[in-house]
């Protein structure tokens, strides 16, 4: 394992150094600030690269990651190549279990208590939409009609309230790294290594609902079980990404088929390597969409989803008899 | 072993099984037969324990389905089904030894040898054809040590070989007691292996 992930690391030590010395301003000799994290430490060059780069970085890297764990347990738990946060209404569902929270005055947005509230509306959202679908093929055409009622919902609810602090939910629907504080990151972050490991903890589990419930049952095990705490850990590594920086498309989906194609289908190993890929992505998504043209900033959505809708399609067409 | 009495088993409000009794003894090979939709696959469901059953009543060793718990049924009986499908690259190996307990595995090569199935093993589910992938189902439900078999077809896809194989390992299989039962598309006359034929109408 150890000899498989150090690529992936490596990837991300050298993409995040690179990151660092792209930006809108010119710096010379930026590369003692970023070898030398103590070099000038009042100075405005280390500022910016310590104190506004180096926390995007580090954002996108951690929801890169969280969302590739929330991918390759999207598409376990559901036994479909399709399924992913976006697809299964997660997503949705945790914008309106916040909206839902902060409107009642139970809690504020950004705080914890909403993430909480976005995990239930996540874990609704996702468990009605399976419990309606049929087959791999109706769970995805249900998905997108309950995800986009639920997006609906929280669209007209916005409009109609105008309050300034449920306003801020509706950037989510476009996903931004503009508003990351320190503060998030340090609620991300333990989340995210607690959430991986625990889906590495049941990704065994995960392996036998390839068998379909039936197959499952056969063996003793209760695949409605094993579903549900998958779902729930889902929502959860969801419910944080999307109150961090909102919905970012496609990541969920490209990320554990690229970690399937190279390293095979093994949920266990497929949660490491989906989660690394998931932060590659991600991070060289960001720094593409911030230092591109600058100092104008593409919309992250669209970059990920230039990524990963070419993935969607392909998937697609090697689906094969998956589709009944 | 098997007392169903009674069963009546309805699907999307039609009752597919309507008053259906039967005793399946110990150590013997039961043929279930019947045109096309007369509910073969929902018996061997409802007494796989995948479906509910809404009359009558099926009983494994004196015992009533319903009050067996899912854990104990798998101890009870194994099941084949058709027409499994994959989309996950597992290779025909990881996919027969997915959680089985250490005494099921070490059948495992046995197993793989008795179905002839070697020279696949390593291949990915994915890649087989309809007659590897059924081979696969079958190993499945074969590396467990129960004493009932429920097996939904598991010929069909076989050449004259691979069927005469698998015959004669149920037989083998009977012979140490258990209880097989087989759907079969087809007429008794090529069912003369089976102790008992019953023809659902």
């Amino acid at each position: 394992m150890t000899r498989k992930i150090a690529p992936s690391l490596l990837i991300i030590f050298l993409i995040s150094i690179f990151a660092l010395s792209l930006g809108s301003s010119e710096i010379s000799g930026i590369w003692r600030y970023i070898f030398n994290p103590q070099f000038e430490p009042s100075s405005l060059t280390h500022q910016i690269i310590w104190d506004i780069r180096a926390p995007r970085i580090a954002a996108a890297l951690l929801v890169g990651a969280s969302l590739g764990v929330a991918g390759a347990i999207a598409q376990a738990a559901t036994n479909n190549p399709l399924a992913e946060p976006a697809i299964l209404g997660t997503s949705a569902g945790a914008a309106l279990g916040v909206l839902i929270g902060v409107l009642s005055n139970l809690v504020e947005v950004g705080s914890l208590g909403a993430i909480a509230f976005a995990t239930l509306g996540a874990l609704a959202v996702t468990t009605l939409v399976f419990s309606l679908a049929k087959s791999a093929l109706t769970l995805v055409i249900i998905g997108i009609g309950v995800s986009a009622i639920t997006s609906a919902l929280v669209g007209l609810a916005l409009t109609a309230v105008g309050r300034p602090d449920a306003r801020s939910i509706s950037f989510w629907s476009f996903g931004s790294f503009a508003l990351v504080t320190p503060e998030n990151l340090l609620l991300l972050a333990p989340i995210l290594i607690v959430g991986t490991f625990l889906a590495w903890k049941i990704a065994p589990s995960l392996d036998l609902l390839s068998l379909g419930d039936s197959g499952v049952r056969h063996i003793g095990k209760n695949p409605q079980r094993i579903r549900l705490r998958a779902f729930l850990l889902l929502s959860i590594l969801v419910a944080v990404t999307v109150s961090t920086v909102g919905a970012i498309s496609f990541l969920a989906l490209a990320a554990p088929h690229i970690a399937r194609y190279l390293f095979g289908p093994s949920n266990r190993s497929l949660v490491i390597h989906s989660m690394l890929i998931g932060a590659i992505i991600l991070l060289s998504a960001d720094t593409f969409a911030r230092s591109a043209f600058s100092p104008l900033e593409l919309p992250i959505g669209l970059v990920t989803s230039l990524i990963g809708a070419p993935i969607l399609i392909l998937t697609i067409k090697r689906g094969g008899d998956v589709w009944r | 072993m098997i007392q169903i009495s009674h069963l009546s088993v309805f699907r999307d409000k039609r009752e597919i099984i309507k008053d259906f009794s039967a005793s399946i003894p110990a150590a013997s090979i039961t043929a279930i037969t019947g045109a096309n939709g007369s509910g073969k696959s929902t018996l061997l469901a409802a007494l796989a324990g995948d479906l509910e059953y809404q009359g009558g009543e099926i009983k494994y060793a004196s015992r009533e389905l319903r009050e067996i718990s899912l854990k104990e049924q798998s101890a009870i009986r194994s099941v084949v089904l058709q027409n499994q499908s994959y989309w996950l690259s597992f290779t025909a190996r990881e996919v027969i030894s997915m959680g089985q307990d250490q005494e099921s595995l070490a059948r495992l090569d046995s197993i793989l040898d008795v179905l002839d199935m070697k020279g696949f093993a390593d291949q990915a589910v994915t890649t087989l054809s309809g007659g590897q992938s059924q081979r696969v189902e079958i190993a499945r439900a074969l590396i467990r040590d129960t004493p009932v078999y429920l097996l939904d077809e598991p010929l069909s896809a076989q050449d004259t070989e691979s069927k005469l194989r698998i015959i004669a390992y149920l037989e083998s299989l009977r012979d140490q007691g258990k209880t097989i039962l087989v759907i079969a598309h087809i007429d008794r006359d090529s069912l003369t292996w089976c102790d008992q034929v019953i023809d659902l109408l």
